[in-house]
């Protein structure tokens, strides 16, 4: 069904089912969930990107919990310690 | 679409690089001022890669000059990076959401078909999960083309992926040293 209300509005700010679709099949090797539903097509654009929000937060918590963890390390260590020296190599 | 080894390997180094730099910042301070230096030094490295090709790289690492203007400059020169700052960015698009409810309010009288509605509904979460996306990518809110939101949106998840997967072979491969 054509909708010419639609197709009046700015085309660069709507998303196409094609490029939605073509955004799924590259967002599937990232989102499991969305790899064990049926066909692309059928997946609705908005699960999509709250899924895609999801991850993108929780990459962004582990960015923070391993910071967190390495900053916990190079406290702990004594500065003239062997393990600090294999730190600071592995580091620096 | 995966992080691939010549990423990781650019990443590495570069954030190694960065280390260095930030390491005033590193050694004796606060595990606070530390953990700061070291996601800093990250989000410098990871951006990096993309030399200032994308928006969500150039948006980063203006973030992170407002953080600390001097270690960040220190640190894009010492990967010879300099030109990365004060790349131009688009201009911040303002949404006038009454002007947009409004003429909204006005097509939505015109559509009675219940199934015209529930299109309308579908149409409007997508545009709220779009939103949703561009306060999650750096650089978002500049970006009014949905299509280069998504395009960013992929190319920004790559490289966080990148990030994680060195950051994390990294703390791993120390902390087993440590319980050695």
């Amino acid at each position: 069904m054509s909708n010419r209300r639609s197709r009046q509005s700015s085309s660069a700010s709507r998303i196409s089912d094609d490029q939605m679709i073509d955004l799924v099949s590259k967002l599937r090797q990232f989102l499991p969930e969305i790899h064990e539903r049926r066909r692309s097509d059928k997946v609705s654009a908005s699960k999509v990107l709250q899924e895609t929000c999801n991850y993108i937060r929780k990459l962004h918590r582990e960015v923070d919990n391993l910071s967190d963890r390495l900053s916990q390390l190079l406290d702990s260590v004594d500065e003239d310690s062997p393990e600090a020296a294999v730190i600071r190599s592995l580091l620096m | 679409m995966q992080p691939t080894s010549s990423m990781n390997e650019e990443f590495l180094k570069k954030w190694q690089m960065g280390l260095q730099i930030f390491r005033p910042s590193i050694d004796n301070t606060s595990v606070h001022e530390r953990k700061k230096a070291i996601k800093l030094s990250a989000d410098v490295a990871m951006a990096s890669l993309r030399k200032g090709t994308t928006c969500w790289s150039r948006a980063l690492i203006e973030k992170t000059a407002t953080e600390d203007n001097f270690l960040v400059r220190q640190m894009l020169s010492g990967i010879k990076a300099e030109s990365l700052i004060n790349k131009k960015l688009p201009k911040k698009i303002v949404c006038h959401r009454k002007i947009v409810r409004r003429s909204k309010k006005i097509l939505r009288r015109k559509s009675k078909s219940a199934s015209e509605e529930a299109a309308a509904k579908a149409k409007r979460l997508v545009k709220r999960r779009t939103q949703g996306l561009r306060n999650v990518v750096p650089g978002g809110e500049l970006m009014s083309n949905d299509v280069l939101l998504l395009q960013e949106t992929l190319d920004y998840i790559v490289s966080l992926q990148t990030q994680v997967n060195v950051m994390r072979s990294i703390v791993d491969a120390a902390e087993a040293e440590i319980e050695r």
